[in-house]
């Protein structure tokens, strides 16, 4: 038996583990202890990170369409026919009628080379991923107000807090090592203030539970920044050292006192008081957010607000501080370090400057295009009104994370062409004209760059099945076949590529990351990293504060209830791999909607009944669970099940800023199921 | 099997006499993975003896997280079944808190009718104990009753004793082995002996000093005295503690793959409310604190009651896994004092 040390494939924690292999077969994970989050833990998910690998289910041979059919071929026909498909959509309709849809669950090196393709390759910057889903407004916000749209912090630096103000984040759940640390801060004397309409486990465990109404973040946020310039407790020494804008901001804080705030968000003025004063006082304060934040129409404004909280009161640049937005996939962060991103290369190097693109220009050899590309959501309304004709997708399922799935399908349907490379077969590879069978982690070498910004190593521990292969191996070969010199020999010179055109990740290699990783921005090779941001300057010089208004969200007297949706400890993202884990399987075997004992009452359903849960346009039909977790008129449904998409009913309501769709208020009715 | 006249093993002599036995076993040893120890396949690497128990208890080479029971294949409309034999292995530097695990599981699953696969692992192992003389921070194998000093249930029993191991033989295969590889061996002396004593009590010292025994009875009374509601609330549900126990052993069973395919056993916890859920959705243990209080009965009252040994050996594993830095040892010693 050998045991291997890579990085877990679940979410942005990014704990270290070992993979145990026998006879060339995974058969067992455990946690790494030497490993900085880990420390000899992992949560269940991360307990079982091996169990998927050999379901049977794996994709292990290329398929390509013919008819209604898929059929098996080799590699050389499925890359020639892809290349030969792209080319052709280019040579009628431009390079923009393609696409590329990368994966927060590939690695670095794989997000790289997919974005190369598609810039230098195909030469369109229609190239996005995931993160427009999750945390497109942290990279839009907190891009403006401090110049980096990343956590501030280390996971670990959550110890020396002395308030830690939670919102928008179901922790225990969604990131069990970053809850643990914050819980273990909490035993050391730390305030926890959990702000959420649900009654999460963290929330139960907090000092301080604030249930705000969906939708008046902006509200309680500004409210609590207002009692803290109040009360003097804001750093003046730090705004005007290093920051600009605080006047207007102070000014448009003024009218969120408590009772206004009360009024919107439905939080009461003691309350309020009370985490003010804990957040205000406390020497060092940190603000730990994810999608209950982000994904709203307004998810930009969200961002910004907390911003506001942090610089108001100094809380940057130092240990047990700062502002650090938790990401869903265990590279999402990487992915957008990579320039999977429509308006940015590797490193968030834009796009339309000049002086960035002759750059990557002289490094790729070849000319790239210039103005920014189409986000995630924005290339499906263009594929169904027929602008985009072409799209690779990498391990993503489309049909199940996206807002509305009805238009996805018709979107992903009336493409020409649709190539999908995954290890499981999903709802979205159903509808491929060619599907890739790729490595899983546990087959692959690379990077990933988990959510506190720590570049760590993935281990190759066995083959993939069949003939599933790497996927930096299949975007080298269509570079090839697109005629691009991609010489590649291994991942590893892959990262030596990035490292060179790519300054935050200039001083990363192979050799120095070890088990601990490096963290970026780590510019040159004798570099020991950056754990903490912002300690003395800002990228942008100072710091801005960008004065946000609550805007009042329309009530629907016919679709009473608010659905908010989310997803579950034992479950990760579409479930393509958790539900073919049985321990996780059983402990959640099927869709539930959570919702309230007195609107349960009153609709007249017990536990365990069905019923039918109604938007404007669609209807799905789900067993209840009746739990205080969730309050009156709110309704959860957690989106991993097929067999209950959440995401029918979720609608395309952008955030203007962000371009990010509301996941988590939509209006809905219920009534009792008569099936 | 006690103990029998014992051996000297110079420090120099070791690898020498591992890399004979590889010859013909698989050994497995602790090996460093990246800087921490782990069980693993010794392909003559640096071995960490001289580190901490390693995280993963090397019972996985008996009870395997996952483990293929037999194959099946279909031809013609007949299933024919292929078992691997198991293979032959010495595990070297397993502690006394694991062989104390694998005794109480040799109750569980060896004994009546024996558990096939588990047996026949047990009977091709050559195991070959390394006394603890510097017991982790978290151990209290000597509260338990299960460590530091052992005497017997091992092949061979190694000790440092400064310039090399005093060896013991437990049984005929560690005799064999003692008489095979007779050239790598010296006669041990009386300072030798001396020496394992004083080190054995003096680590036997440290461990009651930082964690004082409790006795069953207290135990028990402990576990009426726990607030579980309270422990559930802290619970992150990561099932780690039942995960890395050296003594739990729930499983599941499942065929992978039709027509042909594996039935696989795989390893499965009791803390989990799968685990007891019944096909109606009608659960016995329906809350978390209710399965961890089954959890702790089942260590400190079933396992004592069904095989005369207690279910937990003080390892100190599931505190150091715990995501709600849970202490066991805490909890118990608060809830009864």
């Amino acid at each position: 038996m050998e045991k291997i040390h890579t990085t877990c494939v679940y979410c942005g924690c990014g704990c270290g583990l070992y993979l145990h292999v026998e006879d060339g077969q995974v058969v067992g994970a455990s946690p790494s202890p030497a490993h900085p989050v880990a420390r000899g833990r992992l949560c269940l998910k991360g307990w079982l990170a091996h169990d998927f690998v050999y379901h049977p289910d794996r994709l292990k041979a290329p398929l390509i369409r013919r008819g209604e059919r898929m059929v098996r071929a080799s590699w050389e026909e499925t890359l020639s026919l892809t290349a030969k498909r792209l080319k052709e959509i280019k040579e009628e309709s431009g390079a923009d009628a393609l696409a590329i849809l990368t994966s927060a669950k590939g690695t670095n090196e794989e997000n790289y080379l997919l974005m190369k393709l598609a810039r230098a390759a195909l030469g369109t910057n229609n190239v996005d991923h995931v993160a427009r889903l999750c945390h497109a407004p942290s990279v839009a916000g907190l891009g403006i107000s401090l110049g980096s749209g990343a956590m501030t912090n280390p996971i670990r630096s959550l110890l020396r807090a002395d308030a830690i103000l939670v919102t928008g984040s179901n922790t225990t759940e969604q990131h069990p090592l970053v809850a643990a640390t914050i819980l273990e801060g909490q035993s050391r004397g730390a305030i926890l203030i959990v702000a959420d309409p649900r009654k999460t486990q963290i929330a139960d465990l907090a000092d301080i539970h604030l249930e705000p109404r969906l939708g008046s973040d902006v509200a309680w946020t500004n409210g609590i920044l207002n009692l803290i310039i109040e009360r003097d407790l804001a750093d003046e020494d730090f705004i005007k050292e290093r920051t600009e804008g605080f006047s207007a901001l102070q000014e448009s804080l003024s009218k969120y006192t408590p009772e206004v705030v009360e009024r919107i968000s439905g939080i009461s003025p003691e309350d309020l008081e009370r985490a003010a004063i804990a957040f205000g006082e406390a020497p060092r304060a940190a603000v730990v957010y994810a999608m209950g934040t982000t994904q709203h129409s307004n998810g930009t404004d969200n961002v910004l607000a907390l911003a506001n909280l942090i610089l108001a009161t100094g809380n940057v640049g130092r240990e047990g501080t700062g502002i650090n937005p938790l990401r869903g996939h265990q590279n999402v962060q990487g992915a957008c370090d990579m320039g999977a991103l429509p308006s940015v290369y590797s490193g968030y190097q834009k796009v339309e400057d000049p002086l960035a693109r002759e750059k990557m220009e002289r490094a790729w050899g070849t000319d790239l295009p210039s103005g920014p590309g189409l986000t995630a959501v924005e290339m499906m309304e263009a594929a169904e009104e027929g602008l985009i004709k072409g799209i690779y997708i990498s391990g993503e399922n489309p049909m199940m994370s996206y807002p509305d799935r009805e238009q996805v399908k018709r979107a992903l349907e009336s493409l020409e062409f649709l190539a999908v490379a995954d290890i499981f077969p999903t709802e979205t590879t159903a509808l491929a004209d060619v599907v890739f069978p790729v490595a899983s982690f546990a087959e692959k070498d690379g990077t990933f760059t988990s959510t506190e910004r720590r570049v760590q190593r993935v281990r190759r521990a066995a083959s993939p099945p069949g003939e599933a292969r790497s996927e930096w191996r299949v975007a080298k070969d269509l570079m090839k076949r697109l005629g691009m010199d991609a010489g590649y020999s291994s991942p590893e010179e892959v990262m030596a590529e990035i490292a060179m055109v790519t300054p935050s990740y200039g001083g990363i290699s192979y050799q120095r990351l070890g088990i601990s990783g490096l963290h970026w921005p780590c510019p040159d090779t004798s570099h020991p990293g950056t754990e903490i941001l912002h300690r003395e300057f800002f990228p942008i010089g100072r710091a801005r504060f960008f004065p946000v208004e609550h805007q009042d969200l329309e009530e629907d007297p016919e679709y009473p209830f608010l659905l908010t949706t989310g997803r579950s400890l034992f479950h990760f993202h579409t479930g393509t791999m958790t539900r073919r884990v049985h321990l996780l399987d059983r402990e959640l075997p099927r869709p539930k909607v959570d919702i309230n004992p007195e609107d349960a009452e009153a609709l007249g359903v017990r536990r365990g009944q069905k019923v039918v849960v109604e938007s404007r346009e669609h209807r799905l039909e789900i067993e209840i669970e009746v739990t205080e977790q969730v309050p009156k008129g709110t309704i959860f449904i957690p989106f991993h099940f097929q067999e209950a998409p959440a995401n029918l009913l979720t609608v395309h309501n952008l955030d203007p800023k962000s371009k990010i769709p509301d996941f988590k208020r939509t209006h809905v009715r219920i009534r009792r199921s008569d099936s | 099997m006690t103990t029998t006249s014992a051996l000297f093993l110079d420090h120099e002599n070791l690898v020498p006499l591992l890399e004979e036995l590889a010859k013909t076993l698989e050994v497995v040893a602790p090996v460093y993975a990246e800087g921490e120890p782990v069980f693993a396949t010794w392909k003559g690497e640096a071995l960490a003896l001289d580190a901490d128990n390693p995280l993963n208890s090397p019972v996985e080479f008996f009870l395997p997280q996952k483990e293929v029971l037999f194959k099946y294949v279909q031809y013609s409309g007949r299933y024919t079944f292929q078992e691997e034999p198991p293979k032959s292995r010495l595990i070297l530097g397993m502690r006394p808190c694991d062989l104390q695990a694998i005794k109480v599981l040799d109750e569980i699953f060896g004994t009546e009718l024996p558990d096939h696969p588990y047996a026949s692992k047990r009977m091709s192992t050559i195991i070959v104990v390394l006394n603890c003389t510097s017991p982790g921070e978290g151990c209290f194998c000597a509260s338990m009753g299960s460590g530091p000093v052992v005497e017997e249930g091992f092949d061979l029993l190694l000790t440092d004793v400064g310039p090399g191991y005093l060896v013991e033989s437990g049984s005929p295969a560690g005799m064999f082995i003692l008489r095979a590889q007779s050239h790598h061996f010296e006669e041990a002396l009386p300072e030798h002996l001396k020496e394992k004593e004083r080190l054995l009590d003096l680590a036997e010292e440290e461990i009651t000093k930082r964690r004082p025994a409790l006795t069953p009875e207290q135990i028990r009374e402990a576990i009426d005295e726990t607030d579980w509601e309270e422990v559930e609330r802290r619970c992150l549900r990561c099932g780690g503690c039942s995960l890395i126990c050296p003594v739990c052993h729930c499983f599941s069973v499942m065929d992978r793959g039709v027509p042909d395919g594996e039935r696989l056993r795989c390893r499965d916890s009791c803390v989990l409310s799968g685990f007891s859920r019944m096909t109606s959705g009608a659960n016995p243990r329906a809350s978390l604190g209710e399965r961890l209080r089954h959890w702790y009965l089942d260590k400190f009252v079933y396992i004592p009651e069904k095989t005369g040994m207690l279910g937990c050996v003080g390892c100190g594993r599931c505190s150091r896994v715990c995501l709600s830095e849970i202490d066991r040892w805490s909890i118990l010693r608060e809830a009864i004092e």
